[in-house]
């Protein structure tokens, strides 16, 4: 039933073959939840521009290894 | 044919008006989701205010409990329709007396606008006017009142929910069945498959497409619901849906930059949703894949 995923797939560390526009939108996902979680339950301990700081880095490291 | 060029030339109609009418739309609203905007406001026009409409909503009870009734409605709804769909797609595949006449009066809910579906449901379900609290209070001694009780007030969304979209569902599921070639599903029976494990390894996977489809278009409607709710209920208790608190705090209070933070939000919670049921259920996982 099922195909193998195409060329363009890649199999990195997430747990199914991704292409760079999953890896983006995967980041975009994680970078908004984040920020909403930051919002909701760190934001007076710390200020919002870690939470930034953070999903870049989980962001950047998705695209490149996810 | 086959020059790129005449590929996107005749695309270009669809893409601009998806570009005009999608994604235009939808960068505004992003755009005033981070702006104060009241025009009953002491200042005139917008005003950037960063995050604080975020921040506001994160702590927002209301608007966390509408996406907790939101959900409630989609999940016994979407799980009803998909079974009894189901269940009647499987019964519409054989024939049995009067088979075309059930079929049309089934897909009849379909044909209503939702706002008189909500109207229809409100003259059933009206205390001291509809029948269905009249005979609940005759019948069962149950006091039925969908503007007292929420428990009440949902489970009525719910049931308005499947009788409206349930027919969708099956001539979705119909469709999906009709599609399934014949032969593995007699081999299976011929290598002594008992029914079950013919729906199981056989039917669900073929239908696996269709149903997640469905399951899309419904989720999707589900979580937007406002107007055969608003006719039911008028937003009391037990109907306050995101939908609805959306609608209540950009109309009625003209909180248009907060009432934006809510929509894209509830487009986010939506998207990663339908996301994660995508993976969970498409078999895009390396384990099914492999």
């Amino acid at each position: 039933m099922e195909e193998r995923p195409d060329n363009s797939k890649r199999d990195g560390f997430l747990p199914f073959y991704t292409n760079a526009f999953d890896r983006v939108f995967i980041s975009a996902v994680i970078l908004i939840g984040i920020h909403l979680l930051w919002l909701r339950f760190m934001e007076p301990a710390l200020p919002i521009e870690v939470a930034t700081v953070i999903s870049l880095v989980i962001g950047y490291y998705v695209v490149r290894r996810g | 044919m086959r020059n790129p060029r005449t590929g996107w030339l005749l695309l270009s109609p669809t893409l601009i008006i998806l570009i005009v009418f999608g994604f235009l739309p939808f960068l505004y609203v992003l755009f005033v989701g981070f702006h104060e905007w009241n025009i009953f406001a002491a200042q005139d026009g917008m005003r950037y205010n960063g995050l604080d409409n975020f921040r506001r909503l994160v702590f927002d009870v209301d608007f966390l409990n509408s996406v907790g009734l939101t959900a409630k409605f989609a999940l016994f709804a979407i799980a009803s329709e998909v079974v009894l769909g189901f269940f009647l797609a499987q019964m519409l595949t054989r024939n049995f007396p009067g088979k075309s006449l059930f079929r049309i009066i089934h897909t009849f809910p379909l044909m209503v606008a939702p706002i008189a579906v909500g109207a229809i449901w409100r003259l059933l379900v009206i205390p001291g006017f509809g029948p269905v609290p009249f005979l609940l209070d005759r019948w069962f001694d149950i006091e039925y009142l969908i503007g007292t009780y929420p428990d009440q007030a949902l489970l009525t969304s719910v049931i308005m929910d499947v009788w409206h979209w349930t027919p969708f569902v099956t001539l979705t599921m119909l469709a999906g069945l009709s599609s399934i070639p014949k032969e593995p599903v007699e081999q299976a029976k011929v290598d002594g498959a008992n029914r079950f494990q013919v729906f199981w390894y056989v039917t669900l996977p073929f239908l696996r497409p269709v149903l997640l489809t469905t399951i899309f278009i419904r989720i999707m409607d589900a979580i937007r619901t406002v107007d055969e709710v608003w006719m039911l209920a008028g937003g009391g208790p037990g109907t306050r849906f995101t939908g609805i608190y959306i609608w209540r705090v950009v109309f009625p209070r003209t909180d248009y930059g907060y009432g934006s933070s809510i929509s894209i939000i509830t487009l986010y919670l939506t998207i990663v949703l339908c996301w994660l049921l995508f993976i969970g259920i498409s078999g895009q996982g390396k384990d099914e894949v492999e």
